[in-house]
């Protein structure tokens, strides 16, 4: 008998398998992976954008970027966010998560939906109210000078220390409720006999709390921790739209930053721009490889 | 199974209508890239409907008398900005088909934009224009070299516009606001405010043009040999001084941004003066109930005994490199804004319905820009600033004008809040020469 030619079933699983994948393969890398080499080499040219010539030394738009003050600066604002605004916001959402998952509470649903809300408002429109908010002639300082906290209505988003505060206080609000959603999620998957055993042995609340509730939540506040590092470098709507960056840059993010440079202030300036934009990228990822290091509990 | 097939079909009819519009757009492109294509269409991008946009379907409307066939496809955007970013786009992928034939920018751009993208425009040269019946400040901008690229829409010149019925409460007139310098107008200020509780002088913190109108005002520009002249200016050091004195004494309102400053400072009724290109007039005149109480005049300089003038954007015409019917558009240009004979209908209308001020001198002359206007007491003030727009004086302009006011701005408010001057200009002007590359 002839030798049957062609695939056995396993072969045959295997080609079907990878042309499953080859649609999806493919438009990743046309769609992401090649503007992402073509943004690469875009980093390594200098000169006005119709006709851009290889930089000299190669990677001028990258060592450039260390001597520019605004860069610096708006990298120093990006992480004056980060380091208060994060851990704030995740304490509070663990903290509200915490009183959500109460089995007693009662209009438990509804809670839940005004805590969650503020995330489902556009980043412009909420940029835009809180700056309406706290405008000069704004609710937030009628309010503080009919109360007489406030003798006269404060510019507060003409001041550098008070804009990058409206700045933080608005992002506690928009970001707070999603990352309680986690949380929620993670606490319910804590079975209530744990807590029932801790009760038993004569745990108090707040034992129960770091002894019982952070442990299981572990994977959930890593998870949280690395997306708000994430969302926070990348840090652009309320900057643009909350103070456009003023006064005098001191609240500009990296991200607007980048923005100013390509289409922001019209100086189309594309090969630095990426070249910065590349950078915030490593800076994501090495934030995001450390946190997973720390946050690791295999052995 | 019900609900299975009721969330198919609703995640169908929205992937449906979202391709629609998809579709939609692309089409829209399409038409726009065909600007070309009908040997008596111009396409025309604009973006203000209460300003420019009037006086180019004047210009449209007076061109009709000599080709009854032309068709000008106005298309509005909804921003100066918009039409910069579509500038950049086209011009940095080299794709200049979606760029319309014609298109109006605020004339500091150019000198980037012709710099930066040499191919994307066509000269106005041989085009039958009378340049010498323009102001000369005008058309300084938008000729580069000696080559003239861009037909002049609206004037940039500066007024002084005051509240009279206020000037009048605490004793002065507009004349006692005319030729002074400007530490006569912080003292006149400082009573307005202290009688009233408005500011005299207001502006935009955020995109601060009073130190150019200043600047130029004395004749003086930011830039020498095309380096920022900042720390070794004396008389920008002077004009900086002048202005941080102004907001530390109440005179000065500088705003968080520049809907702050239209909406809220101008037309919130917080202020009793404004100093801007003619252009901030519509934006006054708003405040209906305060018809009839405003009045125009100079600047004030820095030593006064004279009177400063100045001009602060004004936007003019720009043949781009991918209008093909590029001897239609150069004489509809030069039968309506150029001066030909549709340039009379074309300004007077653009005046009447827009209140757009021309730098062509003989428009001055027409009887339209004679009349009083009720809102500024019925003074001609139209005439007044045609009449103004001549003695603007000549200053050096870069690429970075706007890359210097920023800095500069930035500078200001941080001298304001505590800082010290020299170290601010000093840092302004490193980080201008470190954007533009010296």
């Amino acid at each position: 008998m002839k030798k049957k030619k062609g695939m056995n079933l396993l072969q045959k699983q295997s080609r079907a398998g990878w042309l499953f994948l080859a649609p999806a393969s493919l438009m990743i890398a046309v769609m992401s992976f090649w503007p992402m080499i073509s943004a690469f080499i875009t980093s390594l040219k200098t000169g006005s954008s119709a006709n851009m010539k290889w930089s000299e030394p190669i990677f001028y738009n990258y060592t450039r970027m260390f001597s520019d003050q605004l860069f610096l600066r708006s990298v120093g604002n990006t992480f004056l966010y980060l380091a208060i605004q994060v851990p704030i916001m995740l304490v509070l959402a663990i903290l509200l998560a915490q009183l959500l998952n109460n089995k007693d509470l009662k209009f438990k649903g509804f809670f839940r939906t005004c805590v969650f809300l503020p995330c489902a408002t556009a980043l412009v429109s909420y940029s835009l109210i809180f700056k309406s908010l706290f405008a000069t002639e704004g609710l937030i300082n009628s309010i503080l000078v009919n109360l007489h906290i406030l003798s006269e209505n404060y510019n507060f988003l003409g001041n550098p220390v008070s804009a990058k505060a409206v700045i933080i206080i608005a992002l506690i609000w928009r970001w707070t409720g999603y990352n309680m959603v986690f949380y929620l999620a993670g606490l319910q998957n804590i079975e209530y006999s744990v807590y029932e055993a801790a009760k038993i042995d004569g745990a108090n609340g707040w034992n129960t709390f770091w002894k019982i509730t952070v442990p299981l939540l572990k994977p959930t506040i890593i998870m949280t921790f690395i997306m708000s590092i994430n969302g926070t470098l990348q840090l652009f709507d309320e900057s643009v739209n909350l103070t456009n960056g003023g006064p005098a840059n001191s609240t500009i993010t990296m991200s607007h930053y980048i923005y100013n440079n390509t289409f922001g202030t019209g100086v189309a300036n594309f090969g630095y721009a990426t070249a910065m934009a590349f950078f915030v990228f490593i800076m994501v990822g090495i934030l995001a490889f450390i946190n997973m290091k720390v946050g690791d509990t295999r052995d | 199974m019900k609900k299975r097939l009721i969330s198919m079909l609703l995640a169908g009819t929205m992937a449906l209508s979202l391709t629609a519009c998809g579709g939609n757009g692309g089409a829209s492109d399409g038409g726009n890239s065909a600007a070309g294509g009908d040997e008596n269409t111009l396409v025309v991008y604009a973006w203000d409907p209460s300003f420019n946009i009037p006086a180019i379907q004047a210009a449209a409307e007076a061109y009709k008398e000599k080709n009854p066939d032309f068709v000008l496809d106005l298309r509005e955007q909804s921003g100066s900005g918009d039409i910069e970013t579509a500038i950049t786009t086209a011009a940095s992928s080299g794709k200049y088909d979606s760029l319309p034939d014609i298109v109006l920018f605020q004339d500091h751009w150019i000198h980037q934009y012709v710099s930066d993208y040499p191919d994307a425009w066509q000269d106005v040269n041989d085009a039958d224009i009378k340049w010498d019946d323009f102001s000369a400040e005008k058309l300084d901008y938008s000729t580069i070299d000696g080559v003239h690229y861009g037909v002049p829409v609206d004037g940039g010149t500066v007024i002084t516009a005051y509240r009279v019925d206020l000037l009048e409460q605490c004793g002065y007139t507009i004349d006692d606001l005319t030729g002074i310098s400007w530490d006569q107008f912080i003292e006149i200020g400082k009573v307005v405010k202290e009688k009233t509780g408005k500011y005299l002088m207001c502006m935009d913190g955020d995109g601060n043009d009073l130190i150019y109108l200043m600047l130029q005002a004395e004749g003086v520009s930011q830039f020498k040999d095309g380096k920022p002249y900042i720390t070794e200016n004396e008389t920008l050091k002077r004009v900086v001084q002048t202005i941080v004195d102004m907001a530390k004494e109440g005179v000065l309102l500088l705003t968080n941004s520049w809907s702050d400053y239209t909406d809220k400072a101008i037309q919130g009724d917080q202020v009793a003066g404004v100093m801007n290109g003619n252009w901030i007039i519509p934006t006054i005149e708003k405040v209906e109930a305060n018809s009839g109480k405003w009045e125009i005049t100079s600047m004030p300089t820095l030593d006064g005994g004279k009177e400063g003038y100045a001009s602060n954007g004004g936007a003019s015409l720009y043949i781009t490199a991918n209008c093909k019917n590029t001897e239609l558009a150069k004489d509809f240009l030069a039968y309506t804004f150029g001066g030909g004979e549709g340039a009379t209908a074309t300004y007077d209308n653009a005046l009447k319905n827009g209140g757009v001020v021309s730098t062509y001198i003989p428009a001055g002359q027409s009887e339209v820009y004679n009349e009083g206007v009720e809102y500024f007491n019925n003074t001609p003030i139209y005439a007044d600033i045609a009449e103004m727009g001549t003695h603007v004086q000549i200053i050096e302009q870069s690429s970075y004008h706007y890359t210097c006011r920023t800095q500069l701005a930035a500078a200001i408010v941080n001298i304001i809040n505590g800082g010290n001057m020299d170290e601010e200009l000093k840092n302004a002007e490193d980080q201008l020469n470190f954007e533009m590359g010296n």
